[in-house]
């Protein structure tokens, strides 16, 4: 058995998995030429965070919304529209920026539940109950901003969402030019990674399951270890961590472990296989509907807040295509649409691929036009890959 | 094993009745199944036996009759009611979850959880992914791994799981509903073999199937429906032949073993 084979064996059985980091690394490196070098700038690494972080808030809600085998066209709009009642919220009623954001998530929460009742108690297809929502809200949208047309948000705090950085630790003389925050969060981030790798190697050689041999283990560990530090690192060099990274890395990190490792998420994927059987077992599909449909209303309401905070503003157009930027970005990321598969982690991988795309072909001067076209090309291309591969794993 | 549960039958139903509309699909049904026996259970299309089956598995609710669980009275809202009082169902689709793997079916529905966080419960993994590895040990099943996705277990394979869930959980009564239906041949002697195993571990378990061979060489007992009615309920025993053209017979309405009692 040499090493060699190891990896071969480790791609050709995780290939749909390392696909997705294979080509997102690939465009990556091709931006990196094509711009010389100022795609991987940190500047235009922050910017690109901050454009992925709403679409990946809402990608990784559509991913849980498709594994369970429905779809939801209204988050986009409804972003929208709840970003325009956080601004009108702080605005008009002069409400605190602390009352105003749980608030527009509870908004959230309440919208998603509108749509699982007539989903899942009244047995309206997915497809036209929201369809239903994403008139319903784009006529919201406009009817809330018809009297004042963009409303410009003055709240520093709610902006800084969007805008911000962390807070660096203050009066230390040590590497002055970098910003430690952000070091401590990407060798924190190193830790946690490691040392849960190297305990499930241990439980599942305890268990006497196969596990890839020492030295692939520690290349993993190895290669994971560079890429969060070298994130780390370019970012501290400029103004560290954006404040849309920690939201985003916090919902990630969140819905990761919900649906790894939590009877919640087996069931979750469990209905998505197969709902009858997920029914006969106990598992109340009407109940993960509407817990599924929830956390996508929540999480439309925190892209709202994203965007309206990135903007500093609320716009009658906000959230327009949202919701198809979300569904292409869960289906690069190896969401199927039959029903229960796909990763959080994918999702992410999806949404920064699109965003990528868009955001080096800007730097390119390429005509929007083509832009799309090179974006449809991906989009079929990830869903080429994933069904050619899950064809020949039978 | 106790002497006193040795007596009672571990599953009696008693003139059991169920219509929908204007169809009478069952005209009150005598089923006694004892303890570590494999009942066969046969009958044309729409002669009741999946009716039957479905009220001791807590799908359907009788009209009228009732059910013994060891000497005692039971009644079943729906099937989870009916599995937590220990009866267990293998559909013939198998019911289970293609994209999750064989130790996340087994305990689809009744993961075990090793820390509570609200309402989240985290999962045992190590406990599950064990548990599930000695009962494949124990049924003899022939699965590489237990972190295998279903989707990649051949039909045989998938049965297996199917009935490795219905014995996870010290079930009193196993129903298999056609379990060699969908098989080929040398997956069929591997499931028959399992009921074999099954048996000899002390399960009681009642067969559905339209293959009087497979009934013939795992039952010890068959209980023959036509028309809601049971005509015959006998020990399997004769040759094949034999077997096969009493059992036929019953079927098809030649013979009657109950007729005085439906007259009444």
């Amino acid at each position: 058995m040499s090493f060699i084979e190891d990896v071969g064996k480790l791609l050709r059985e995780n290939i749909r998995e390392y696909g997705m980091f294979i080509a997102l690394f690939a465009i990556f490196a091709f931006f990196a030429v094509a711009t010389d070098g100022l795609f991987v700038s940190p500047r235009n690494l922050v910017n690109l965070v901050n454009q992925t972080g709403y679409i990946a808030v809402l990608a990784i809600g559509m991913t849980l919304v498709i594994v369970i085998r429905h779809i939801d066209l209204s988050v986009g709009f409804l972003a929208g529209f709840l970003g325009a009642i956080a601004a009108i919220a702080m605005v008009q009623w002069n409400l605190p920026v602390i009352v105003v954001i749980p608030f527009v998530l509870f908004l959230g929460i309440l919208a998603g539940r509108l749509t699982s009742f007539m989903v899942a108690d009244l047995g309206i297809p997915a497809f036209v109950a929201t369809l239903a929502g994403w008139l319903g809200y784009r006529g919201a949208l406009q009817l809330v901003t018809t009297s004042t047309g963009t409303i410009v948000i003055p709240n520093a705090a709610f902006n800084a969402i969007g805008n911000d950085f962390v807070p660096e630790i203050p009066y230390t003389w040590i590497m002055p030019e970098m910003h430690k925050t952000t070091l401590i969060f990407g060798l924190l981030g190193i830790v946690i990674f490691a040392t849960s790798e190297i305990i499930n190697r241990a439980r599942m050689q305890r268990q006497n399951i196969e596990v890839p041999s020492k030295a692939m283990c520690i290349l993993k560990l190895v290669a994971v270890s560079a890429l969060i530090g070298g994130i780390a690192w370019i970012l501290a060099g400029y103004r560290g961590l954006s404040w849309t990274a920690v939201v985003v890395l916090i919902v990630v990190m969140v819905y990761h472990f919900i649906t790894t490792k939590t009877v919640l998420g087996r069931h979750i994927y469990a209905v998505g296989g197969n709902p009858e059987a997920a029914e006969l077992s106990g598992i109340s599909v009407k109940k993960i509907t509407h817990v599924v449909f929830g956390s996508m209303g929540m999480l439309s309401a925190l892209a709202g807040i994203l965007f309206a905070a990135r903007l500093q503003s609320a716009t009658t157009t906000a959230g327009t295509l949202f919701e198809l930027d979300a569904i292409a970005a869960a289906f690069v990321g190896g969401v199927s649409a039959a029903g229960g598969v796909g990763t959080v982690i994918g999702s992410l991988i999806g949404a920064l691929v699109m965003t990528s795309l868009t955001n080096g072909m800007n730097l390119m001067g390429i005509d929007i036009s083509y832009q799309y076209i090179v974006r449809a090309f991906v989009l079929a291309a990830a869903v080429i890959f994933d069904v050619t591969t899950r064809r020949t794993g039978n | 094993m106790e002497i006193a549960a040795e007596k009672k039958p571990v599953v009696e139903m008693r003139n059991i009745k169920k219509h929908f509309g204007a169809v009478q699909a069952l005209r009150g049904v005598d089923l006694t199944l004892h303890h570590n026996e494999v009942l066969g259970l046969v009958g044309d299309n729409a002669a009741g036996k999946s009716t039957l089956m479905k009220v001791l598995s807590g799908a359907y609710i009788p009209d009228e009759g009732e059910i013994l669980l060891d000497g005692e009275r039971a009644s079943f809202a729906n099937p989870m009611d009916a599995r937590r009082q220990g009866i267990e169902m293998v559909y013939q689709d198998y019911a289970l979850a293609n994209n999750l793997d064989v130790a996340a079916n087994v305990f689809m529905g009744r993961e075990v959880v090793r820390l509570k966080l609200g309402p989240l419960g985290v999962m045992n993994f190590p406990y599950m992914e064990q548990e599930t590895q000695n009962l494949l040990h124990r049924l003899k099943i022939d699965i590489a791994s237990v972190h295998q996705k279903v989707e990649r277990l051949s039909g045989g394979q998938r049965q297996a799981v199917a009935i490795a869930r219905a014995t996870a959980f010290d079930a009193m009564v196993i129903i298999m509903d056609e379990p060699t239906a969908a098989l080929s041949v040398a997956a069929i002697d591997k499931v028959l073999e399992l009921v074999c195993q099954l048996k000899e571990q002390g399960s009681s378990i009642i067969i559905i199937s339209h293959r009087l061979e497979d009934i013939f060489r795992v039952c010890d007992r068959l209980i023959v429906l036509r028309q809601g009615r049971k005509v015959s309920d006998t020990p399997v025993q004769d040759d094949i032949h034999e077997f096969r053209e009493r059992v036929v017979a019953y079927m098809i309405g030649a013979r009657d073993d109950f007729a005085e009692k439906s007259v009444a």
